[in-house]
Parts: C-alpha cells; structure tokens; sequence
C-alpha cells in the first residue's frame, strides 16, 4: 500500500506547485474576471471551428500566433470534412464550438434563426466590417439581428490560363457569345475549353449560380416563395446555357472530382476553369509556375450586366451558450485585426470583409474593376433550401439533358420542401 | 441458489441499462421525433400527426433509395456468398501456406470501409480508366462512378471486395466442422467432388449458409460508408442508399423530422425482411 502512496502524494504535491506558477504568471485584472468561475491558472481552451479545408494552414499560424500573444487562452482550430453537417449533428445536441467560422450559406442562415449565435449588431466591432456585406448577412437571414461578423468574402466566375489564351490569340470574352467563340476555337484546335468536375455535385453550382444570379437575379428565389413565378417558365436560358458549357469540356467530366479539376487545371489541361477564387491556392499548389487569371462569368451579351458572384466567404461568430465568451471575443477581434485579415486574404487569395484591407494580388485584375464599381451580386444556392439538394437535381440534369424535365423537378422538389415544413 | 441468481442479475440488468440507454430510448426518441417537424436545432417545434408519413410515401427520392438499395443489396450478398464459399473451399484444401493465404484473405476486413472506398474512387477515377483506353473500349475508359447507370456496380464491386474476407472466416470455420468421415465414405463410395460438395458439404454448411446470408443482407441494406467514400450519392441520386438519404436529409437539409419518420419505415422494413429471411432459410435447415 505505502509503496502505491508515495507517488501519488508526490504528484498531488508537484501539481499543486505546477499550479501555483501558473496563476502567480496570470495575474492581471482582465484575466481574473474573465476565467471568473475557473480554478485558477487554469488555461480557458476555445474551440474555433471553421469549414473550408484549404485555409486550415492558414488559421493554424493565426492560432498559433493568438496563443502565443495569450498565454491564459488555447485556441483550437477543428476542420472536419463536410464541416457544415457536423455543425448541424453538433448543434442537435447543444454542442456549439465557441467560436465559429462558416460561409454565409444556408446553414448559416438556419442555425442563425434558431438562435444558437451572439447577436452583434450593436457591438464595435460590426463598425470595422464593410456595409455591405453587413447587409448582404441580414438579407440572407431576413432578421435585423447581425449573428455574425464577416471576415472574408469570395468571388466566383471563370480563372483562366494566361499563357494558353496568349498561345491561342484569345482575349478575354466580356459577353457569352463571345465565350462561347472563345471556347470554340479551344475546341476546334484540340484543347479543353473547360475541365469540368461534375463528379461533384457541388462543382455544378459554380456555373449555375453565375448565370442563374446574373439572369434573374436573387429575388427570384423570394417570388417563387411567394408563388408568383416558377422555374418552368423562367429558367429556360439557364438550363440551356448550363448544358451548353458541358460540350467544351474533357473527356469524361462526370468521372473526374474537384481535386482531379484543380491539379489537371493546374497542368494547362484546360484553358479555364469554371471556380472561384477559393480554388486558386490548390491550383498554385500543383503548378507554382502557372500564369492566372480572372473574368467576370459572361452570362448575358450585356457586359455591363455580368456581375462578379461574391459572397462572404467565412465569417466569424460565438456560440450563444459558450462559457468563455470573454476569451471568445477576444479571438474574433484578434482575428479581425488588419494586419491578421491582410495574412489570410494573400494565403487564401479571398477579398477582404473588413475595412481598410485591400486584395492586391494581380491575379484578380479581372475582377477589381467590379469590387470597386460595386457589380457585385450574391451566390444563388444561398437562398435555395438545402433539403432540395439543387447540386445533385443539376448533376442528374447534365448527364440527362432533358431541359423541360430538370425544370419541373426544380419547381416540384422546391414545392416538396416547402410542403413538409 | 440465491446467490447464484444475484450474480446472474449483476451481469444482465446493467447491459440492459446500457442497452436501453444507448439503443432503445434513442430509438423511441426518434419516433417520436417523426410525429413533429423539428428541424434538428431549433427550441421549438410542433406535432404534426402523420403528416411526415404521408410526404414520405409521396417522395421519389424515398422509393428511388429504396430501388438502389435492395438490388445493392440482393446482388452483394449472392455475390459475397457464393465467392466467400469458393475461397473458403479453396483455403480448407491441403494447400502449401494455407495460413499465409488465410491472412491474405481476411486483410481487407481490417481495412476501414472508408479508407478502402477513398482507394477505390482514386482507382477508378486514374487508374482503371487508363487501362480501359489500352484495351481500347470506349465504356471502360471512362470512371464507371460519373455514370448514372452503372455506378451502383462500381459500388458493388467495392462491397464485395471487402465484404468476402468476414463471411469467408464464417465459411472456414463452418468447414472444419465437417467430421472428416464423411468424405472418406464417400470416396469408397466413388462420388465424384461434385456430388460430395452438393450432398455433403454445403448441407452440412446450412447453418452458417443461412447466418451469412442475412449477415450479408443486413449490411447491404444499411450501406452507407461506401457512398460516402466512392460518390456521394451520385451521379445525381442514382447511388442514394436509404440510410445516407436520412442522414443528408436529416441533417444537411435540416429535415430530422421527416427523415426520423423514414426512418421509423426503414426500421420496420429490416425487421420484416430478417424474420422472414430466418424463416425461409432455417426452414431449409430443418428439412435436412
């Protein structure tokens, strides 16, 4: 018996040092309020969980340079796969993590208006974001309350190989006939046009929010809750030009993933791509040498009209039922810090939400001209409810090319959806 | 006696307890769930009747699970039986290094269903397209996963990929309890290997037939990690299953509800289709 005593008596005691140190080394005034209900020199751990794999890096160093500043806060970045479902499992069973970085999706939109998230409209840190985005959250979300903080925004249309349309004597199409002209004469020489990567459904939704946006615009989606419209007699354009696309690309484009897309792309397989501004590091990744650029996706002939599809990309947002909302909020103002938004929009080639911060990296040229203009519109998925499933109905519809049957679906599947609420 | 029982209620009622805990009431919890429209997070929700039960019935996407998954599942499980009986016959043979081979084919049971299904989707994405094109076929060369129709086939041949390595265990054991006698006799008698294995072995294997075949069955109709892995449920829904059906539903588009009220249905599918599958195989059994 002694013999099993002895150790853990001196293990007790060592701690009981250990512990000691530690709140003797956090000792000032902001810290004792904050870690209130903790032991103390107990290290406050955040969980800040974010969903797009290729900033996990990125927010790594972010992290890593928090904790170091803030010895009393550990910040952990989780990143699951398919990162948005298991916020849905873990808000089911009032899990939140502390801090939450998401894009301004559904999901944002439906775990908002369940309450789960602070509401910040009233706090200065809302002041430092643009207006604009501010207002496009609250148009998302339909509520006056502002549940969370825009950190980065995106931009969606066509990348294109800078060297390949040298090569051709292409310039850069600003009207869909031209596009297709371009994409044409790829064709007619041998080459790809577009490397398509519609065995993921999700890719789907790149082309279709640029034109389905840019043709009928977002208010759309709030008509046809209203019922004053349906897709069958307004997406005609849409589905056509979508099916169009799928003539110029690879061979094989139902059997190759978006991983597949972003390293063929990256070897000059095709002279665009069909992404958005989030694919451009992993391109970069597999080819560190290519020559990128960016347009406008040139839905309509009107070129005025073909807006640049941008959308906040992360924002930033605490659990409502966190327990260390002090250090939480800590981190997000952290993480808003110019200096730390500049960090993260040159890694991840994203526009900044926040004021004062500017994206200059000279791939984005093509699209600098509609950030300032403001020709900025909203992705369209953002407003389709989830359980629709939009991506897979396009993904069945393009390998089943049956126009007038993919837009009686959308119009039944929407009715469904709404029907079982 | 008394203390005897004492011990034996020590070892049940806590293994029930867990068993409620953990199985039942989540179980009961859900149909209860399936009579209102929760949404899987919000405070607040209200009771909606059978409403969720008849929109199920009115559901394509529900009967179009249902059709991929049973004729999945009915082709995996012949497929798994009669090639885990083969390479069990083979691996119970007076073979050299029976028990290397035995390793061999018991590996991909080890394996994780969807490390072994992120393998196969690089496969046939990179790899068996490249051969296809050498031999110079058209349909091969393409990733049978992009293809609506056929990519169920691609998920088969994953399935049973890994799915022979347990039931070929099964067999295995079955196989030695074969009394060695048996097969002396009837090489006196001069039957040939086709009449023993008709009239000895596989009745002798009846019972480990029937647990291998609802077995297979069972894990058939609950497939999921393999679409996970291999398509997503795709090309479109082509690949749905009935079980990754209510979990995207239920937590991607926030219909838990509903998709609890599936789920209830499902439940009393499996139940159906395993007692009478019990039935009909120990049926066979008995009249050995």
């Amino acid at each position: 018996m002694k013999k099993t005593i002895k150790p853990v008596m001196v293990s007790l005691l060592a701690m009981s040092v250990l512990s000691a140190c530690g709140s003797n080394s956090g000792n000032n005034a902001a810290d004792n309020t904050s870690s209130g209900g903790n032991s103390s020199g107990d290290k406050v751990k955040i969980e800040f969980f974010q969903n797009k794999t290729e900033a996990k890096a990125t927010f790594d160093k972010l992290v890593a340079k928090f904790n170091e500043a803030n010895p009393n806060i550990v910040v952990t970045q989780v990143n699951p796969p398919d990162a948005e479902t298991v916020l849905k499992t873990r808000a089911a069973k009032k899990d939140i993590p502390d801090v939450v970085g998401i894009g301004a999706t559904d999901t944002y939109k439906t775990l908002s208006g369940s309450g789960l998230f602070e509401d910040f409209s009233s706090d200065p840190l809302a002041e430092s974001i643009q207006p604009a985005y501010v207002q496009m959250l609250k148009d998302l979300t339909g509520s006056s309350e502002l549940n969370g903080l825009p950190f980065s925004s995106n931009a969606s249309g066509v990348i294109y190989n800078k060297a390949m349309f040298t090569e051709a004597g292409v310039t850069v199409p600003t009207t869909w006939d031209e596009f297709i002209a371009v994409a044409q004469k790829f064709k007619d020489s041998g080459k790809n046009a577009f490397y398509l990567t519609l065995k993921d459904s999700w890719t789907t939704l790149t082309p279709f929010n640029s034109l389905s946006t840019i043709i009928k615009g977002n208010d759309f989606f709030k008509q046809r809750t209203e019922g004053t419209v349906t897709f069958a007699d307004s997406f005609n354009e849409i589905a056509e030009k979508l099916l169009k696309l799928t003539e110029f690309g690879q061979k094989d484009i139902f059997g190759k993933g978006y991983n597949d897309g972003n390293t063929a792309f990256a070897k000059g397989e095709s002279a665009m791509y069909l992404q958005g501004v989030w694919a451009i590091p992993e391109i970069v990744k597999a080819n560190p040498s290519i020559e990128l650029g960016v347009f406008p996706f040139p839905a309509t002939n009107d070129a005025a009209n073909n807006k640049v599809i941008s959308g906040v990309d992360t924002l930033l947002t605490i659990s409502k039922s966190t327990k260390h909302k002090e250090e939480a909020k800590k981190f997000v103002e952290f993480l808003l810090q110019p200096e730390n938004v500049s960090l993260y929009i040159n890694e991840q080639k994203a526009f900044p939400a926040v004021q004062g911060v500017t994206q200059d990296d000279p791939t984005m040229d093509g699209f600098k001209a509609a950030f300032t203009s403001g020709n900025l519109a909203d992705f369209a998925d953002h407003y389709i409810p989830s359980a629709m499933k939009v991506d897979t109905i396009n993904q069945a519809f393009l390998q089943k090319k049956d126009v007038d049957a993919y837009l009686k679906q959308l119009d039944k599947e929407w009715d469904k959806v709404a029907d079982r609420k | 006696m008394a203390k005897r029982r004492v011990a034996f209620y020590l070892m049940t009622i806590p293994a029930l307890l867990l068993f409620f805990a953990f199985h039942t009431f989540p179980a009961l919890q859900g149909i209860y769930y399936s009579f209102t429209n929760w949404d899987g997070f919000s405070d607040s929700f209200d009771y909606v009747g059978f409403k969720n039960f008849i929109n199920i019935f009115q559901d394509e996407n529900v009967l179009n699970s249902y059709v991929f998954t049973f004729k999945y599942a009915i082709l995996t499980t012949i497929l798994i039986n009669i090639i885990s009986l083969l390479i069990a016959l083979g691996l119970n043979a007076k073979i050299k290094a029976k028990n290397f081979f035995r390793g061999v084919y018991f590996l991909p049971n080890i394996l994780s269903v969807l490390i072994v299904g992120f393998i196969f989707n690089y496969l046939f994405a990179n790899v068996f397209p490249i051969w296809g094109e050498k031999l110079g076929s058209e349909f091969l060369s393409q990733n049978i996963l992009g293809n609506s129709d056929w990519a169920w086939i691609g998920i088969v041949i994953v399935a049973v990929w890994q799915g022979i390595a347990y039931n070929t265990i099964l067999y295995l054991a079955g196989l030695q309890t074969i009394p060695q006698d048996l097969y002396e006799a009837s090489n006196l008698d001069g039957a040939s290997r086709w009449r023993e294995f008709w009239s000895i072995t596989f009745p002798m294997l009846a019972s480990f037939f029937t647990i291998n075949m609802v077995l297979a069955m069972k894990g058939g109709l609950m497939v999921f990690d393999q679409i996970v892995a291999l398509t997503g449920g795709g090309p479109g829904r082509s690949t749905q299953s009935i079980a990754h059906l209510i979990y995207t539903g239920g937590f991607q588009g926030g219909e838990f509800a509903y998709q609890s009220a599936n789920a209830v249905i499902y439940f009393i599918v499996i139940v159906v289709i395993s007692a009478l599958q019990l039935k009909f195989l120990q049926k066979r059994e008995m009249d050995l």
